[in-house]
Parts: C-alpha cells; sequence; structure tokens
C-alpha cells in the first residue's frame, strides 16, 4: 500500500465542491510544493481541471498518517467542511490507484467519454510535476506507462472516432459529402453558440472562407473581425448564396430565411455544385422543400442530434473494449512493480560486475599470463575489492529501506541505471 | 513465362479482392488500405504479363478477344489505382477489384484457346483501335461503378442514415471527381479508337460505315459517352445526375460488349 490516488470528479461532487479547488490552481505557490512537505510523501502528481481534482503520491512508510496529513491540507486549501472529504473524494489504493489514472488519462472517465483534451492536461500536470520536483522514478515510470495506455486505447479502439457533439458532427457530414473541406466557403446565417462553434470547426478542417450574414449588419461586422471572414448584408444572401459550399443558419426569425426556389437558383448559378445546408435554428430557418434537391443535402438540429445519439452508444460499446486494455495495462504495470524485490536485485548487481571483473580479466589476459601466479592472484583480489567496497554501501542501503518498506524506488532506478532487466513497456511485443 | 506471372497477378487479384470483401464486412478501412497495396503488386504482374506476351510473341496482347478482356481489366485496374491515388476512394476498389479478378480469371482460362483474328484483320490500325477503344469502355465502366457507389452514399446521406455503410464509403465529391476525369480522359480516347477502326474499314471492307448491329450499338454508345460528358460539361450535370445517367448507359455498354457480340450476325466478329 504505496501508491494512493485521492481524488473528486464530476460524477462524485458537485460544482460548488469541484470549483473549491480548481479555482484555486492558478495561485502563486503550486500545491504540490505544499504536498511535498507533508511528512511521508516521496512522490507526488496532482491534476486540476474543471472536472475533477486527483493527487496521486507514493508515500514511504505508514500510509494512513500521510493520508491524514494530506486530507487536512485539502481541507484547509478548498475550505471544505468537517465530512466534505470523506463525501466527496474518492479513494484509491495501488492496482485500483493504477487504474484510476490511466483510466483518467484514456479519457474513460471524462464527461464527454473519449475527448481528446484530459490527455493534454494530464501531460501538462505532469510536466508541472516535474518542475516542482515532485516526481522520482516510479512516477515518471506510471505516468509514461499512462500516456501510452492513452495511445492504445486511442488507436486500438474507436473511442475518440465518432462525433458526439453537434458541431463536430456537422464536420464529419461535410467531410464525407465533400472529401476535403480545403477552399470550401461557410456562410453563417445569424449568431449563436452551437452555429458558430459548428463554423469554427470546419474552418479548423481546412475550410477557407467565411462569410457571415446577420440581420443587423454591425454584428455581421463584428463576428467578421472574429472569424477573419467577411460580412455580407442579409438581403444580399440570396445573391451570394451561390458562393456557399456550407451554408449554417440560426437565426431566431419566425418563418423560412432559405426558401427552396433560393436555394435552387443558387444551386443553378453554381453549376449543381454539391451544397451542404445545415440549419441549427428553432423555428427552422430552412424551407425543408430544400433537402429534396439534387446534390442538396439538408440537415436540421434533430437530424444532427440523432447522428450525436448514435456516436454515443458506439463509443459505449468501444468503452468496454478501452476497459480491457486498461486492465491489461494495470496487470503488466503490477507484475512488473511486484518483480522489484531486494534481494534478487543485488543477486542480479553482483552477478553483473562479478562478469565485467571476469571479462575484463580475460581480456588482458596475454600480459597477465606472464606474471608470477602470486601476482596474478593478487590482481584478481584486488580488483574484486575495490568492485564489492563499490557496492556495499548502496547494498546496504537497500537492505536499509526494505525495512521501511520503501526500497522499489531505489531498486527500480538501480535496475534501471544498471540495465539489469527489461522494462515492462519494452516487454510488450509492439 | 508470362503463364506464371499472369498466375501471380491472378493470386495477387484473389487475395486483394478477399482483403476488399473483408474490409466491408469487419467494416475496418486497414484491411482495405493492405489491399490497395496488394491491388497494386497484382497490377504490377498483370503489367509484367501484357510486356511478356509481347516480347515473346512480337503482337500486341489485344490480338484475341481474350487477350482484350484481359487488357479491359488492366485498364480498370490502373486506373483506379491512379484515382485512388488522388481521391480518398477506397472502397471502389472493394468493386473494381473483383470484378479485374474475374474478366482476368476467364481470359486466362481461355487464353490459349481462342486464336488469332483472321489474317486481314491484322495490323497496327486495328492493335490501336482495340487498344483505344477498350480503354475508352474501361474508363467508363469505372466511371459507372463510381456512380454506383455515389448513388448509395447520395441515398445514405439525404436520408440521413448516418451509419457505418456511410463512413465506409467515400465521399460524394471524390466520386464525382473519378465521374469527371474518367470521361473527360475516357471519351477522345474512345473517339480515337472508333475513328482508327473506321479508317481501317474502309481500307479492309471497302467503306468507312456498315449497318451492322455491332456498329449500330458502339455508335449509340459513343452516342451516349457524348451525351453525358455534354450535359456534365455544359449544362453543369454533376453530382446525382451525372452518376445515375453513367450507370444507366452502362447497360448500352454491356448490350454492346456482350448480347449484340453474341446473338446477332455481325461482320465485326473476332472469328
Amino acid at each position: 500500500m504505496n501508491i494512493i490516488l485521492l481524488g473528486l470528479n464530476h460524477k462524485t461532487a458537485p460544482l460548488e465542491i469541484r470549483e473549491k479547488l480548481s479555482g484555486a490552481a492558478s495561485d502563486e505557490t503550486h500545491p504540490l510544493r505544499e504536498i511535498m512537505q507533508i511528512a511521508g510523501v516521496r512522490e507526488a502528481f496532482y491534476l486540476s481541471t474543471c472536472n475533477r481534482t486527483e493527487v496521486f503520491f507514493h508515500v514511504d512508510e505508514k500510509p494512513e498518517e500521510t493520508l491524514g496529513l494530506l486530507k487536512a491540507y485539502l481541507r484547509k486549501r478548498g475550505n471544505f467542511g468537517a465530512e466534505d472529504i470523506d463525501r466527496y473524494f474518492y479513494l484509491h489504493f495501488d492496482e485500483n490507484a493504477l487504474s484510476h489514472l490511466f483510466r483518467v488519462t484514456s479519457s474513460l472517465d471524462s464527461m464527454v467519454m473519449g475527448e481528446p483534451q484530459i490527455l493534454g492536461q494530464v501531460k501538462e500536470s505532469y510536466r508541472e510535476a516535474v518542475d516542482n520536483d515532485a516526481t522520482g522514478i516510479l512516477l515518471n515510470k506510471i505516468l509514461h506507462h499512462a500516456f501510452r495506455v492513452a495511445k492504445r486505447v486511442r488507436t486500438e479502439t474507436g473511442i475518440a472516432s465518432h462525433a458526439v457533439s453537434v458541431s463536430y458532427a456537422a464536420v464529419e457530414l461535410a467531410k464525407k459529402i465533400f472529401g476535403n473541406l480545403a477552399g470550401k466557403t461557410v456562410i453563417l446565417v445569424g449568431a449563436g453558440e452551437m452555429s458558430e462553434l459548428a463554423a469554427r470547426h470546419l474552418m479548423q478542417h481546412g475550410a477557407s472562407r467565411i462569410l457571415i450574414a446577420n440581420r443587423t449588419f454591425e454584428r455581421s461586422v463584428q463576428m467578421a473581425d472574429f472569424f477573419r471572414g467577411e460580412a455580407i448584408r442579409f438581403e444580399d444572401l440570396e445573391k451570394r448564396l451561390q458562393e456557399a459550399d456550407i451554408v449554417i443558419t440560426s437565426t431566431g426569425a419566425p418563418n423560412y430565411v432559405i426558401s427552396q426556389e433560393m436555394v435552387a437558383s443558387a444551386l443553378h448559378r453554381r453549376k449543381n455544385r454539391l451544397l451542404f445546408l445545415i440549419d441549427i435554428a428553432v423555428p427552422r430557418d430552412i424551407d425543408p422543400a430544400a433537402g429534396q434537391l439534387d446534390n442538396v443535402y439538408l440537415y436540421n438540429i434533430d437530424d444532427l442530434q440523432d447522428i450525436v445519439d448514435e456516436n454515443r452508444n458506439i463509443r459505449q460499446l468501444e468503452a468496454e473494449k478501452a476497459e480491457a486494455i486498461v486492465a491489461d495495462e494495470v496487470k503488466r504495470y503490477w507484475e512488473w512493480y511486484n518483480t522489484l524485490e531486494v534481494v534478487p536485485t543485488i543477486v542480479s548487481l553482483k552477478e553483473k560486475t562479478e562478469a565485467i571483473v571476469r571479462g575484463e580479466l580475460e581480456k588482458s589476459s596475454p600480459w597477465i599470463q606472464n606474471l608470477p601466479e602470486e601476482e596474478r592472484v593478487h590482481i584478481e583480489g584486488l580488483l574484486s575489492s575495490v568492485v564489492n567496497k563499490i557496492l556495499h554501501d548502496p547494498i546496504v542501503g537497500l537492505k536499509d529501506k526494505t525495512i521501511h518498506r520503501s526500497a522499489k524506488p531505489y531498486i527500480a532506478a538501480i535496475k534501471h541505471l544498471f540495465k539489469l532487466e527489461d522494462e515492462p513497456s519494452k516487454k510488450r511485443s509492439e | 513465362m508470362d503463364k506464371i506471372l499472369l498466375n501471380i497477378a491472378l493470386v495477387g487479384y484473389f487475395v486483394s479482392t478477399t482483403g476488399y470483401l473483408g474490409s466491408l464486412l469487419i467494416r475496418r478501412i486497414f484491411l482495405a488500405k493492405i489491399s490497395t497495396w496488394l491491388l497494386a503488386f497484382a497490377f504490377f504482374f498483370h503489367t509484367a504479363t501484357l510486356f511478356t506476351q509481347y516480347i515473346l510473341t512480337g503482337q500486341s496482347p489485344v490480338t484475341n478477344i481474350y487477350g482484350s478482356v484481359s487488357f479491359f481489366a488492366w485498364v480498370i485496374a490502373g486506373a483506379y489505382l491512379i484515382f485512388q491515388i488522388r481521391t480518398k476512394t477506397r472502397t471502389l476498389g472493394a468493386i473494381v477489384c473483383p470484378l479485374t479478378f474475374l474478366l482476368v480469371l476467364a481470359a486466362s482460362q481461355l487464353l490459349h484457346g481462342g486464336g488469332l483474328l483472321p489474317h486481314n484483320l491484322q495490323g497496327p490500325l486495328v492493335t490501336i483501335h482495340v487498344m483505344l477503344s477498350v480503354t475508352g469502355e474501361a474508363l467508363f465502366v469505372l466511371v459507372a461503378l463510381a456512380g454506383m457507389l455515389y448513388l448509395i452514399q447520395d441515398y445514405q446521406i439525404k436520408k440521413r442514415r448516418f451509419g457505418a455503410l456511410t463512413r465506409l464509403l467515400p465521399p460524394l465529391k471524390d466520386l464525382d471527381r473519378i465521374n469527371h476525369y474518367g470521361l473527360l480522359l475516357g471519351f477522345p480516347i474512345l473517339t480515337f479508337g472508333l475513328l482508327a477502326g473506321s479508317t481501317w474499314a474502309g481500307e479492309v471492307w471497302g467503306s468507312h460505315w456498315h449497318w451492322d448491329p455491332k456498329l449500330i450499338w458502339a455508335l449509340l454508345f459513343w452516342l451516349c459517352f457524348a451525351f453525358v460528358l455534354h450535359q456534365r460539361l455544359a449544362i453543369g450535370w454533376s453530382g446525382h445526375k451525372a452518376a445515375l445517367l453513367s450507370l444507366v448507359f452502362l447497360i448500352v455498354l454491356l448490350v454492346s460488349l456482350t448480347v449484340v457480340t453474341l446473338s446477332f450476325p455481325t461482320i465485326h466478329t473476332f472469328r
């Protein structure tokens, strides 16, 4: 019981509780600096996003005492009530702590499962931990392992490959229609959070030009500044519709803003090139009859929402595969961790040094052969006593740490530095 | 020698075909990606076969009907591979590849059964006529197959069925681009092919034109081809209409190639 995770997330704690810790992360002292001061904490990692705060740490001995001190620190930091910590925080040990960290990094624990931001946030927090000297050999290894697990989940399952927001569903559709969005023109009619988001995603995926039409021209100009697009007058919409490959509408108008005739005429003028209409407005802005025209694809908010719902189900299925990967990786890591025993390490360390001594003696055999028997024995004795003296302190130190149950990071370090075995990640056949 | 190369090509086409179909079945695109490389591999050996045949016999590979079928398949596969570089149309391979395989298989089984053309039908102009016409027709077949996928994908997106099938099928624009370039390239090639044939006919038969069923159908197909291309370029029929029209006119081509050749008495015969 050396690895502990204490945390809260959007499932266990309401926003009022979560914000107490996440808001505080921006002040001048990084929480890790204070956590590292707590007696018994050897290594620590602190992750704080709007949906979660997690402290992942490695303790020397007496984990209960350290845990108590950490809870007290968090209570003070978040200004929590007496029972809040036990009520909202979850606590995981060893394999379970690892499993939780891997799941978080792989976005299995996110509010929108499969969303990519969390991996970046974990990496950023890890960088902060490294900057604050809070990580050592164990946590470094665990975090790097977590990044690999996240990558494996991403490439081996479809958890991140299906759009689960309306705006991304629009981008996916646009790609199935146009293949490549490069050089495509978007017309954004009306303002609205969802439509602007969709427009932004389309631009990010290659659409090169955006025209903006609003009832009030000033608003169009403002938005055009923001999108680096072109503001057009609402009255000109009919005239300029032919330039659009993709039209997104979200006005508050009670009637159709774009009629079937408008679309038909624009289509004729653009020589029937494909046209994708996205109507996010309620009530609708585009006459549904426009969707019956050849080469026109009309999707309204419900159509997009249906895609999103189905994609959610698909992600759920993919998540089961991802959980299996996480379980597999935790097992793999834990097996490696349990091989970090003192005695076998000392034995293999001694074997390695003896092998080096023997090897060097053989290499220099031509001149050693010419020495008298007595001198040769002296040289051999001298060599092994130098090696033993060098190894003496580290070995005694290791045995000493064993008594305090804190030898594992040192063993890991020795194994790593002396290359006594392969690391768990490299064992895996790629 | 050419037989060995052809067999390697056949095995390649077969494995690639299973790969493409498997990729449709398990709905994973990576299998189709491997299949594309296999197809390229098979195509390479097919090309080598055609060259070897030419070197060994000193005659163009299209001197009999089976050689022409093999050449027909070769053009379809080659044109598809070129389009694949510029577009994201992997699943089109799932139709192109089995078709190529079957055509080459049929041709290879009968390659030595078919005799050479009668003496009066040999000559460079005949070779040019057959090669160009076959290339033009093969390009049209590819255009029509792309059109078929276009119609399926168009239906899916129109009906708002955005499932695994839609994800697997190529983007509409890419399929439409095959339609565009296939027609643009295929039409002049076919036209020159027919002109070469007509020139040769003038020399051998004494007249450039005969009211022969085969020739009438060939002219009809040429008119259809010209019509689609005209609608596309001048009227702006792209996307749905162009795809539909190509698919309809494929029937004319198939009738011309099979029914007319086999069931009507025609002077345009390979025997």
